[in-house]
């Protein structure tokens, strides 16, 4: 009997075993195949995401107004004698400076360019018009754009019935639209989450006949015009070249930089992120990009940054996409490593990287946007749909280079606020 | 061959069989399953130590580096295995985190470091009680109610500071729970100790600790036996959500800021690195050791892979499939055990 249970002991052991030796086996399997995946790591490091549309680098344009165009998702390299050093007889053709285009094409017109006559102002008033602010998430920038539209609308007598934010669920968007539409609004202002998406989720309101003016982005196959009546976005190249810009006086033109970008086919995003890569490669032959990272998830920077440092202990400056999360875990890094010296550069305007930046600390500028100004043409557009006032298709907002020495005036600029008063307080002190 | 010697042969094979007989039972008292994230550990830091070997994986500042990122995801752990010990599951700790963090940022600018912490823990400590009670009294699955307290919770934090990230200031704050160092340990990783001892201590050697593994085992029985398990339950849940409030300062200090988005995302890593530690998902059976040990797994994993220069959606992929081996490895021993 004991022989038996000895012997069915044993046949359990070696088959349990035999199990997790076939896990451990996949488990190694799995490990090697990453080996081979990674058998190429510091050049994957160098490719970008497929699935982003990337910056065009286009011939430079006689005017500082750039045009436009969100679709085209390909990258133009820039022809590597645009950065070479002049020093040949001729002088060296100016750099391919990329530009914002937009998603069918259109040339773009400064925000300035939007206003109403009196009359028009009157007729809008006497409308008893409505309006809803459909936003794809909430933070300081949606704030910023939401608070320019509201008082737009207040002054134009336009009452705002509804203010949604779908967290950049397009589903939740699309159930937001259903549910405003009950409220029968002229005016709808938001950001379509994805061009596909956002087509059948704006439909109902095309339909409906509001008047539809986008951030950024248009839904697939809506025409101008017809079914929308504009789109308002940043100068999104210009504000990745002034990010370009101000890391590199602050390297003095020159040094090894890291680059995080957003890891996601997000149109706003991916037109800074390319175009402040196009412009140091085109525009500032000794600062070299030696490593890069995509970043999906914004509490992911941090061990991104450490990761960066480790492999490039001679860093000079890092670039990341956007301030809150991203530039947090990127400067937590930095002090971490104890590296000091590194400088980094990021977009939009927020408290703690202002406060490093006034600080002295390792945020030497910003690239912010008008999101005011975005909010307040948003709501003019609307009034344009409701009085049938053919507007531009394509309308942007310059951008803004913020650093310690203008901070105040780039809050003010951008978000239509003063500073924290932390940032304030550090400032006078 | 002598009569003799055949016996001697055959009392030689019975031996041999016992011997081996013996040392079966004691694999099985062995439990392999607590051992598996031990393997885990081994395996991928021996991967990654080959792989990277130039890439700076080894360096002291990148060891380091994962120390102080596994810091909070361990904490969460400890006290999420103390949830699932007792058959509960807390989904509020991420934005309970988060909350925690603002609330400590705001306390310390307006009344300094002590009351800062204490009313940071009291905050996260609160919303577990709540989380116990409504499921246990309402009898509602802590599924349920710590999803909607997620939410709630992340709403209250996003209102805190209008989004924006809240700097933290306070030097003694950033260095005891960030920044600072005894000798060349950061501080992160004595609190990661500190809080596995104190959770491994009370769960295998507190009454309490063990009463929560058989209210988790069986809650019939352990009523039966007079433990009180509604007591015990809200008290696990407590414990977890205290866990992850000092967790939330723990990133409040790291990175000198409270925001209302802080360590959100963690949910799921912390969920990942208990049960890779050898805890049952349903209660009865947790291994406090174990969950640090798979959380400091859940953090080299992304330090080497990014280090691997993998894009981001090979990272995904790579994490998932590894996590799911070492999960369905844990589970499958537990299983046979």
């Amino acid at each position: 009997m004991k022989n038996i249970q000895t012997k069915t002991a044993i046949q359990m052991t070696a088959k349990r075993r035999h199990r997790t030796s076939w896990l451990l086996v996949a488990l190694l399997a799995v490990l090697g195949l990453l080996a081979a995946a990674c058998g190429s790591d510091s050049s994957s490091t160098t490719t970008t995401t497929t699935a982003a549309p990337t910056t065009t680098a286009a011939a430079p344009t006689p005017t500082e107004a750039p045009t436009t165009t969100a679709a085209a998702p390909t990258t133009t390299a820039a022809p590597a004698t645009t950065a070479a050093p002049a020093t040949t007889a001729a002088p060296a053709p100016p750099p391919m400076r990329p530009i914002t285009q937009g998603p069918g094409g259109e040339e773009a017109v400064a925000a300035s360019e939007i206003s109403l006559s009196t009359a028009e102002i009157s007729e809008v008033q006497a409308g008893n018009y409505t309006a809803a602010l459909l936003w794809h998430t909430s933070g300081a920038f949606t704030e910023a754009v939401s608070k320019g539209a509201r008082d737009a609308f207040a002054e134009l007598g336009i009452e705002v019935v509804a203010e949604t934010d779908a967290a950049f669920d397009a589903a939740q968007q699309a159930n937001d639209v259903a549910t405003v539409l009950a409220q029968n609004p002229d005016i709808i202002i938001s950001l379509a989450i994805g061009p596909d998406a956002g087509a059948a989720a704006f439909r109902p309101a095309v339909e409906a006949g509001v008047s539809l003016v986008f951030l950024s982005n248009v839904p697939a196959g809506y025409v101008h015009g017809q079914d929308y009546v504009g789109i308002v976005t940043d100068d999104l190249a210009a504000m990745g070249i002034t990010a370009a810009d101000l890391l590199a006086d602050a390297l003095g033109g020159t040094g090894e930089v890291g680059y995080i970008f957003h890891d996601a086919a997000y149109y706003v995003t991916n037109q800074r992120d390319q175009a402040f890569k196009a412009w140091i490669e085109n525009n500032y032959p000794d600062i070299s990009i030696v490593a890069e990272q995509g970043l999906a998830d914004p509490s992911a920077a941090e061990e991104i940054a450490a990761a960066m440092l480790v492999r490039n202990p001679n860093l000079d400056g890092i670039y990341t996409p956007w301030a809150a999360g991203p530039a947090d875990g990127v400067l937590a890094a930095l002090r971490a490593a104890g590296a000091s010296d590194v400088a980094v550069v990021t977009m939009d305007l927020d408290t703690n990287v202002s406060l490093d930046m006034v600080e002295g600390g390792n945020m030497v500028g910003i690239a912010a946007d008008e999101a005011y100004n975005l909010g307040r043409t948003m709501a003019l557009e609307g009034a344009y749909g409701v009085l049938g006032k053919a507007a531009p298709p394509f309308v942007i907002v310059p951008a803004i280079g913020v650093t310690a020495d203008n901070i105040v005036e780039g809050y003010r600029n951008s978000l239509s606020a003063e500073p924290p008063q932390i940032v304030l307080d550090a400032l006078n002190s | 061959m002598s009569k003799a010697s055949r016996a001697l042969g055959t009392a030689n094979a019975v031996s041999a069989r016992l011997a081996m007989a013996r040392l079966v039972i004691r694999l099985q008292h062995l439990e392999l399953h607590k051992f598996v994230v031990y393997f885990a550990a081994i395996l991928v830091f021996v991967f990654f130590a080959i792989v990277l070997r130039d890439d700076g994986f080894l360096t002291f500042q990148n060891l380091l580096t994962i120390g102080r990122q596994s810091a909070p995801i361990a904490v969460m752990a400890v006290g999420m295995a103390f949830a699932l010990a007792s058959a509960e599951i807390d989904l509020s700790i991420g934005s309970v985190a988060a909350l925690t963090s603002l609330v400590a940022a705001q306390f310390l600018g307006s009344n300094g470091f002590f009351i800062g912490v204490v009313v940071a823990l009291l905050v996260g400590a609160g919303v577990g009680f709540v989380n116990g009670v409504i499921a246990v009294k309402v009898r509602i699955p802590s599924f349920l109610v710590t999803l909607g307290m997620m939410t709630i919770v992340s709403g209250v934090a996003r209102n805190l500071n209008d989004l924006q990230s809240l700097p933290i200031r306070n030097d003694m704050f950033t260095t005891v729970f960030g920044s600072g160092s005894v000798g060349p340990v950061s501080s992160l990783l004595i609190w990661t100790a500190v809080i596995g001892l104190l959770g491994h201590f009370t769960l295998h050697h507190l009454r309490w600790g063990r009463h929560v593994l058989s209210v988790g085992a069986d809650r019939n029985a352990a009523n039966a036996l007079g433990i009180s398990t509604d007591r015990i339950r809200i008290t696990a849940l407590m414990v977890s959500a205290s866990a992850a409030a000092f967790a939330g300062i723990l990133l409040a200090g790291r990175l000198a800021i409270g925001r209302h988005d802080l360590g959100e995302s963690l949910l799921l890593t912390v969920i990942a690195a208990v049960v890779i530690g050898g805890t049952n998902l349903f209660g009865g059976r947790a291994s406090v050791v174990g969950a640090v040990v798979g959380s400091v797994v859940m953090a080299m994993l992304d330090n080497g892979l990014i280090l691997m220069g993998l894009r981001v959606s090979e990272q995904l992929i790579a994490r998932g499939a590894i996590i799911i081996l070492a999960v369905a490895l844990s589970m499958r021993e537990q299983k046979e055990s």
